[in-house]
């Protein structure tokens, strides 16, 4: 336990400073390193780095195992500051009127910033005020709040979903190129996509920044795509130069499961993959990723090989996803970083209670394969 | 044999459910030529393990006239516990599996204690458990998911009981062997037992059964025992056929199961039902989970009509006592 | 008469606030029917649940067969062939009847219950009692009849020595009654002691030897039942005489107005074409056997089960009642035979239950004006003489005859003139029963009308003005009060019986 903590400290020290170089963020990039060499003292709290603050953080749930990543980069941005944080969060995702209480009563505590994952953007706002009113810094991770009160929020630090999601169109698109050329109206080819639900801005976001990419790459090879499936998605992308199903050559068909449960996002991505004419799936987040998985646990239709079988394209990790990667059934997935946006959410909290400006951090989808999985860039992230 | 008007009515609810998926799979096929396949139908049995095993269960409780909520959650929970024993404490998968059973009869004793011998109302009491069952894996387990060993690691051995992929690389759904087995095995309890015999007797009438001189308590106990030991085994199922334990989730799946076992003919008020009703019941609604995406109908439509079938199926019932 | 089986000595018990048993004494022989009387309350039933052992005594002993016992439970007296035939009827419903023998000791192969076994035990039974019914067939198919005897040869199964009859015939026609009697007598020949606990004085005649009195928890003495008048017995259970002279006349003037008039009425089989008036001031009684379809045709009439045919006519004027909401406003009141489910709601006050018929009457603006329904509840309270602390006190805190008397004044409060009284004395002690019998013939007097369902013939002929006679379903006949004899009623109570 301990070694493999050494390790991912080190490691996420490096990322750190890297995408704080990228942003050309010097104090951030310093304040890293000096972490990742206070690391070994890190029992005596390295008090030198500024007041030792209080931080209430608070997570959209303990559902997935994203959020070890995020709870794990929170504490390590800890240990290195000298600071506290208390994280919470609430059982589920859905679960937003408890998420409301528990921002409350982090606002009662007066602590000297609250971090906030928020379960629900528009739900919040009226905390957010509260917070604002109180003087307590506010800033999100993970999830936007677009409509948050004047003051309340200082910064967001958040994966950039539309990005992200065109981060899987692009490598999943050079694999299945040759097939897409050869497609046309009398032999269409289809391209499957699994979200978890059709209400979460994030998943939205992440859905329509793939099927837009997708819509382009095909467009450069002179094909016409048509959107079929979930209502929200079809009518989303109706302005992006679809057209009818009749008449695609490619058609890009979204499943969404009735409940967020792993068996019937399985099911969803089996009813696409049972299709003659798939060539290609993406499973948007880590259950729909697994959805995938697990129907082709029958099918056993996915391949790396387009000729082979269905190309299949994740998001985020867990271990049946990493095991996929390994055994060639996922050609590669798109990992988030949530322990960097844990680190980073308490270093602008601390930031803040020191004084200083800060500004939003958006963070990148990153692309990883069976090439690039134990990067140090990359491993980190990778939550079991 | 023993009871010929009563069998006799189960047999004919028992014949309607069977028409009901006939018909459901000749409509769905019809439908859909992506349905009609061997993949689909393992796809269907996969979702129904899980589900027939917590239906098994809870038909103790509703014949008692009672319910058990808390298998949903329960059921999550068992897994995560069991699963962070085997990945996190590297505890032998066979420990695991025996933790996450264990725990599921403990929650059953609890059940069983509040509503037997406290005499809580059952759907009170159980409402309860549901919501520490829902804490409880997620606080033991640090508050995060798990996936259980997969099939293809040097673990995964438990998984090849419910599916099991021959080297040729074909899929057998051999889990529904040991459904079968199981609803004959539960089917002799309930019928030819003193633990099924006193479970009718106490949702009949409770204080007659009490002054026969049989001890209620006990059984009353029992069968919430058992719809805990198959929520214990529905974790097992569920950790075995799907990856990750997400905690937090499982509200709900008792509803299915619930469900499941109405369809079937288990009266909600007690003293009525079979095992091979409440069966069959489940895959009626596993035919729906499955079948609905299939026919192009989109999450929202696939949920009211679930509902609407629950209502017809227990509509039947109300028709048929008020005749 | 045979040798003492079980003795019961200085039994005493006591509940929080309430001495149940003051030093009761019963002794039961071999081969005698032991009538126990007294009025609810009296500790007839408390007596009997410390002979089984489902209360403790305080102190007293019990001897039974030479040897002092006490039980632990009722399987441990069942098991000494002391057995319990209860009132309320302990079956299983959803089980066969063989199944319901036998719970609790089933015929077992290894694990397996031998339901063939059991099935041939049950016929074997039922055999020699001489009684014939399937024990195959589902419980809850049974007549209520079959029922107890179900539950008597379950008794008898048991190698019983003492059986205990806790109000056997409450439920029970009278061909059923006269059933159980033979199988009774039966036992008696096989030297079975029996204790039959029950109101109804024709039967302690027929059928007991003995017969001990209770009253308020304590023992009041023991007659020889041939040696004694049934006034003996009721002034033992009471302390005063009550009268029971029957009716010999009608008051009601021959041209009263009809207020009610119902013809041609039909809903299924328990109501068959049934035509009656109704005339103002006037008690119409309604007899006949369990099941005449008495009930039923209340029912009907009042909307609360639907009816396929029938014309109303109230004050002379065609009326559609198709609900109960539509007889309310008709000035038809009903008090349910089950007052529980259907009469009050017990978890609310008097006054609230008084105006829970017309609440449309007691508002101001959308608030219930609490003092204007005090006051009524209160005149009413005084009017019935209601025992009740205040018209604030919870209705389940009063006694069975007040439960009844707050029925009475949300119909009064209603303003309702024609009342059906269903049952009206069922499960109220004599004391009581005089005094609803007394506030029925004051509403009558003050020119109200009234049908009043009652299975007892002593009520029938004592209140009524005239009788209806019904037998499955039709209406069989009419009886002016002043030709109205016990052995006429129950000949067209019967007529289409054999």
């Amino acid at each position: 336990m301990k070694k493999k903590m050494l390790a991912v400290l080190l490691s996420s020290a490096m990322v750190l400073s890297m995408a704080a170089c990228s942003g050309g963020n010097q104090d951030g990039g310093s304040a890293s390193s000096d972490g990742g060499e206070t690391e070994t003292s890190s029992d005596d709290g390295g008090s030198d780095g500024g007041g030792s603050y209080t931080f209430e953080v608070l997570v959209k749930s303990f559902q997935s195992t994203y959020w070890q990543a995020a709870v794990q980069g929170i504490e390590q941005a800890c240990d290195e500051l000298g600071v506290k944080a208390n994280a919470n969060g609430p059982a589920n995702e859905s679960d937003i009127a408890d998420q409301i209480t528990m921002i409350n009563d982090a606002i009662q505590k007066k602590p000297d910033g609250i971090g906030l994952a928020a379960c629900d953007a528009s739900s919040v706002i009226d905390s957010l005020g509260k917070a604002a009113e109180a003087g307590i810094p506010v800033v999100c991770f993970d999830t936007g709040v677009d409509d948050a009160p004047e003051g309340s929020v200082y910064a967001t630090v958040a994966t950039d979903n539309a990005s992200a999601g065109a981060v899987a169109a692009e490598n999943m698109f050079p694999v299945i190129e040759e097939k897409i050329k050869a497609a046309s109206s009398s032999a269409q080819v289809r391209v499957g996509e699994v979200n978890q639900d059709a209400t979460g801005l994030n998943i939205q976001q992440r859905g329509l920044g793939f099927i837009e990419k997708m819509i382009e790459l095909c467009g450069g090879a002179d094909k016409k795509v048509a959107v079929v499936g979930n209502e929200f998605y079809v009518n989303a992308s109706k302005d992006k130069g679809t057209v009818d199903e009749k008449e695609a050559d490619v058609i890009i068909e979204v499943g969404v499961p009735a409940q967020t449960t792993v068996d019937l996002a399985s099911t969803e991505a089996q009813k696409i993959m049972s299709k003659k004419d798939t060539i290609a799936i993406f499973g948007s987040n880590q259950t729909t990723a697994e959805g995938v998985i697990t129907a082709n646990q029958t099918l056993n239709k996915l391949a790396t090989d387009p000729e082979k079988g269905i190309i299949g394209v994740g998001f985020d990790a867990g271990t049946p996803q990493k095991e996929a990667i390994l055994n060639d059934q996922f050609i590669g997935s798109v990992t988030q970083s949530p322990l960097m946006m844990g680190y980073e959410c308490i270093q602008t909290l601390n930031k803040i209670a020191n004084g200083e400006d800060v500004s939003d951090i958006p963070m990148n989808g990153y692309w990883y394969n069976k090439d690039n999985m134990e990067d140090d860039d990359i491993k980190p992230n990778l939550y079991d | 044999m023993a009871n010929k008007k009563a069998f006799g009515k189960l047999k004919g609810r028992e014949a309607m459910v069977l028409g009901i998926i006939a018909a459901m799979v000749i409509l769905f096929s019809v439908l859909s030529s992506t349905f009609r396949t061997y993949p689909t139908l393992v796809s269907v049995l996969d979702i129904s393990y899980y589900i027939t095993l917590m239906a098994l269960g809870v038909t103790f409780p509703l014949i008692t006239g009672g319910v058990d909520l808390s298998i949903g959650t329960g059921l999550v929970s068992y897994a995560l516990i069991g699963g962070f024993l085997i990945v996190h404490q590297g505890v032998p998968v066979g420990v695991g599996i025996l933790a996450c059973i264990g725990i599921g009869v403990l929650v059953g004793v609890f059940n069983g204690v509040l509503i037997a011998v406290m005499d809580l109302p059952p759907f009170l009491a159980t409402l309860c458990t549901c919501m520490i069952t829902r804490g409880l894996g997620p606080a033991l387990c640090g508050g995060f998911g798990v996936s259980w060993p997969s099939a293809i690691s040097a673990d995964g051995a438990f998984r090849n009981v419910f599916k099991f992929t021959s080297d040729s690389g074909t899929v057998i759904p051999i889990g529904i062997v040991f459904m079968i087995v199981l609803v004959g095995i539960m089917s002799f309890v309930l019928e030819h037992t003193r633990v099924g015999r006193y479970t009718i007797a106490i949702g009949s009438n409770k204080e007659a059964t009490r002054l026969a001189g049989v001890n209620v308590k006990f059984y009353h106990m029992l069968a919430y025992i058992i719809s805990g030991l198959f929520a214990g085994l529905a974790g097992v199922a569920y950790a075995a056929t799907y990856a990750t334990i997400y905690p937090g989730s499982g509200a709900g799946f008792e509803l299915d199961a619930i469900g499941g076992a109405i369809v079937g003919g288990v009266s909600a008020s007690g003293g009525v039902g079979s095992i091979v009703g409440a069966f069959l019941g489940v895959f009626v609604i596993c035919l729906m989970k499955v079948g609905l995406p299939f026919i192009g109908l989109q999450a929202n439509w696939q949920q009211i009509f679930t509902g609407i079938v629950l209502i017809a199926a227990v509509l039947i019932d109300v028709i048929k006592k008020k005749k | 008469m045979g040798d003492i089986i079980l003795t019961m000595k200085d039994i005493d018990k006591s509940f929080p606030g309430v001495h149940a048993l003051d030093h009761v004494d019963l002794e039961v022989r071999k081969g005698e029917v032991l009538a126990l009387m007294g009025e609810n309350g009296a500790g007839k039933s408390t007596l009997m649940k410390v002979l089984t052992g489902i209360y403790k005594k305080d102190s007293g002993t019990i001897t039974y067969e030479g040897k002092e016992v006490e039980f632990k439970n009722t399987r441990e007296a069942q098991e000494a062939g002391i057995v319990i035939v209860h009132q309320e009827l302990n079956m299983l419903g959803h089980l066969s009847v063989a199944q319901n023998l036998f719970i609790g000791r089933e015929f077992r192969k290894g694990i397996r219950i031998d339901d063939k076994k059991m099935n041939e035990e049950a016929k074997k039974l039922f055999d020699r009692l001489n009684v014939d019914i399937d024990p195959t067939e589902t419980m809850s198919n049974l007549t209520v009849g079959k029922q107890q005897m179900c539950e008597i040869a379950k008794a008898v199964s048991f190698d019983a020595k003492v059986i205990i009859f806790d109000e056997p015939s409450a439920a029970l026609t009278e061909s059923e009654i006269e059933e159980m009697f033979k199988i009774i007598r039966d036992l008696k020949k096989k030297d079975i002691a029996m204790v039959y606990i029950s109101h109804r004085m024709d039967e302690i005649k027929v059928i007991t030897d003995r017969v001990t009195v209770m009253r308020d928890g304590t023992y009041v003495g023991t007659l020889i039942t041939e040696e004694c008048s049934k006034e003996d017995i009721i002034n033992m259970m009471v302390g005063r005489v009550i009268y029971e002279d029957p009716k010999t006349e009608s008051a009601v003037p021959k041209d009263a107005p009809v207020v009610l008039k119902v013809e041609h009425l039909n809903a299924g089989k328990m109501v068959q074409d049934v035509s009656f008036e109704l005339r103002k001031g006037e008690i119409l009684g309604f007899s006949g056997l369990m099941g005449a379809g008495r009930t039923e045709t209340a029912r009907a009439l009042f909307g609360a089960d639907p009816k396929e045919s029938g014309d109303i006519y109230v004050n002379g004027k065609k009326v559609t009642i198709n609900n109960p909401q539509d007889a309310v406003n008709c000035g038809i009141g009903y008090l349910s035979e089950d007052r529980k489910r259907y009469g009050i709601v017990v978890q609310k006050t008097v006054a609230e239950n008084t105006t829970m018929a017309s609440v449309n009457d007691f508002m101001k603006g959308i608030f219930i004006d609490k003092k204007k329904e005090k006051e009524i509840a209160d005149k009413y309270v005084e009017a019935l003489a209601t025992k009740t602390p205040d018209v604030e006190q919870l209705v389940v805190n009063l006694s069975g005859g007040n439960q009844q008397k707050v029925v009475i004044a949300k119909w009064l409060t209603r303003n309702s003139d024609i009342l059906i009284f269903d049952e009206p004395t069922r499960g109220i002690d004599v004391g009581a029963k005089n005094e609803i019998y007394k506030l029925m013939n004051k509403l009558v007097a003050e020119g109200k009308s009234i049908i009043m369902i009652s299975s007892e013939m002593t009520e029938i002929l004592r209140m009524s003005d005239r009788i209806v006679v019904m037998c499955e379903g039709k209406k069989t006949g009419e009886i002016d009060i002043s030709e109205a004899k016990q052995e006429n009623i129950m000949n067209l109570a019967t007529r289409e019986i054999e």
